[in-house]
This record gives structure tokens, sequence and C-alpha cells, in this order.
């Protein structure tokens, strides 16, 4: 199941706002009393959210929290920046296409669907 | 006024020294020095009520959201002022005054851009003057602790409490090595 953040980002996209800054448009809370996380502060133009527009959200936001799985495990499978410099240096004075190579299998091993 | 020269004032019966009555004030003028070599009570305060807690288990904190810190096992309680069940301490009867508290709290597998904060709720209401973020700069799965250390004016009955979040994209979990709430009395 999303989280809340999720299903509020995808509500908001839904109707025109395409980004949600959770420090100033919205503050979610967990009281860490059972009851999970709510909605403490409301700040977005567009209407809060009614229980079922943030199920209809769900779909949507269960693939955007799968689409960063894929992207968080690619981050981590191409490695640091100086690390492909390097892989793109010695490609460019050996003439091999190690970096594009790797790049090409860090996709195919974290499909996007 | 009277002169009294001693060099030394002895109870007449037992052992209590009572000097003045309720209400008098005794003074010991500028230049002069008194100096201690005994037990001193009630004098300066002595930094109570004093709490620690720490978490049993780590804590799954939800992305984006704004989560109150599950510090269930005490380490010490001086006052028995800290709740175990709500992870609140309040302010005792009497114990009005200004309150330092001091709080770590670690979060893993933070990525280079995202960040972790911490903040105290006075009363079920975010202090903005303790708000404490930390932003991560490692490249992948960083750990990052926040200290916040945060003073604050306090009365009898008032509650607080410590919130944790975090940016990471799906929840994290708040380590129960690394994170532990604690606050105690200043003496003023």
């Amino acid at each position: 199941m999303a989280s809340l953040s999720s299903k509020i980002t995808a509500y908001a996209s839904a109707n025109g706002v395409s980004s949600v800054d959770f420090t100033k448009d919205v503050s979610l809370q967990d009281d860490s009393n059972g009851q999970g996380p709510y909605i403490k502060e409301w700040n977005l133009a567009i209407a809060k959210p009614s229980d079922a527009e943030l199920t209809a959200a769900e779909t949507a936001a269960d693939a955007a929290e799968a689409l960063a799985t894929v992207y968080t495990a690619r981050r981590q499978a191409y490695g640091s920046v100086e690390s492909q410099l390097d892989l793109q240096y010695h490609d460019s004075k050996d003439g091999t296409t190690t970096w594009v190579d790797h790049v090409a299998k860090v996709k195919t091993d974290n499909p996007k669907s | 006024m009277a002169t009294l020269f001693v060099d030394k004032l002895d109870p007449q019966s037992g052992t209590a020294l009572e000097i003045g009555s309720s209400g008098d004030t005794i003074t010991i003028p500028s230049g002069a020095t008194i100096t201690n070599s005994g037990t001193a009570n009630n004098f300066g305060g002595d930094n109570t009520p004093m709490f620690k807690a720490s978490m049993s288990g780590n804590q799954s904190i939800a992305n984006e959201t704004f989560v109150k810190g599950a510090f269930n096992t005490e380490i010490f309680d001086t006052n028995s002022a800290y709740d175990t069940s709500n992870y609140r301490f309040t302010v005792p009867s009497g114990k009005d005054g200004k309150y330092c508290f001091v709080s770590l709290t670690a979060i893993d597998n933070l990525d280079s851009g995202e960040a972790q904060s911490s903040a105290y709720y006075i009363n079920g209401s975010i202090d903005n003057l303790s708000y404490n973020t930390q932003w991560v700069s490692k490249g992948t799965n960083g750990f990052g602790v926040v200290n916040n250390v945060f003073i604050k004016t306090l009365a009898a009955g008032n509650y607080v409490e410590l919130f944790v979040s975090h940016n990471e994209g799906a929840s994290q979990n708040l380590s129960a090595t690394y994170s532990s709430f604690s606050g105690y009395k200043l003496i003023t």
C-alpha cells in the first residue's frame, strides 16, 4: 500500500499541482498511537482530499513508489560520478564501450516495469 | 544595630542551629566570603527533573511525515515525569522553569540530497525554533544523526514530545541503537 505522502502527491498531480513541498504545502503527522499518519496542515490551493479521493490515488501512488524504487536501485548500481567519468575516459582513450555497456546493464537489471 | 563578636556559634542544646526567622533576609556583604566545607542542601538546585529514554527496537518512519519518536524505555527518570506509553515528558507540579532537551535521532538509507529532521512538540504543537534538519551528501544509503539541543521555558503540566521525519521516498527506520530523547531542568 502506498504511503500517505505518495497518495497526496498523486492526488495533487491529478489536480494540476506538479510538486508538493511537505515542509510547507502539506504537513503530515503520525502520533505513534496506532492510528497511522494523517494530514496535519493543508496549504495547497486545491481542496484537501477526502478519504475516497486518497483511495482513488492509490494506484498512481503505487506506480510512483515502484518507479522510485527502480531509480534508487539504478542510482546505487551506476556508481559514483567519478568512477563513471573514469570509465568514459578509458573508453575514449582505448576505443571501448565499457561505460555504455555498464549503463545498459544497470537499466536491464532494473527495469521500470 | 548591635554587633555580636564571637568566633563560633553552636546550638545551646542538640545539634540544630537556626539563623533568623521566616521572612528575614540573611546577607553576606560585598567583599566577604562564605565557604562551605560540609554538605550544602537546597542551595543552587540539582537539575531535576531529569530523564533519558531510548527505544526497544527500530521504528518505521513514513516518508515525508513527522512521526513521534516511540522512546519506550527509560534509562533514568528522576521525577517519574516521562511516560513510556505515550513517549511524553510532562513538567511536574512545582517544577516550572527553563528546561534543556537533548536528542539524537539516526535514520539509515538516505541518499545524496535527502534530509532528515527532528523537532520538539510542546503541548502537541511543533516549536519551530527547535526544527533541526540534516541534509545528506553521501552518494547512496548514508546514515545520518540529528543532534537537537533545545531550551524552553515550561510550566507545570506542559508536555514535550520528539518528532522525526525524512524524505527518503519510502519508509525508513529510526535506529534504536543510536537514538535517544533526554531532558533536564536548568538551574537558574
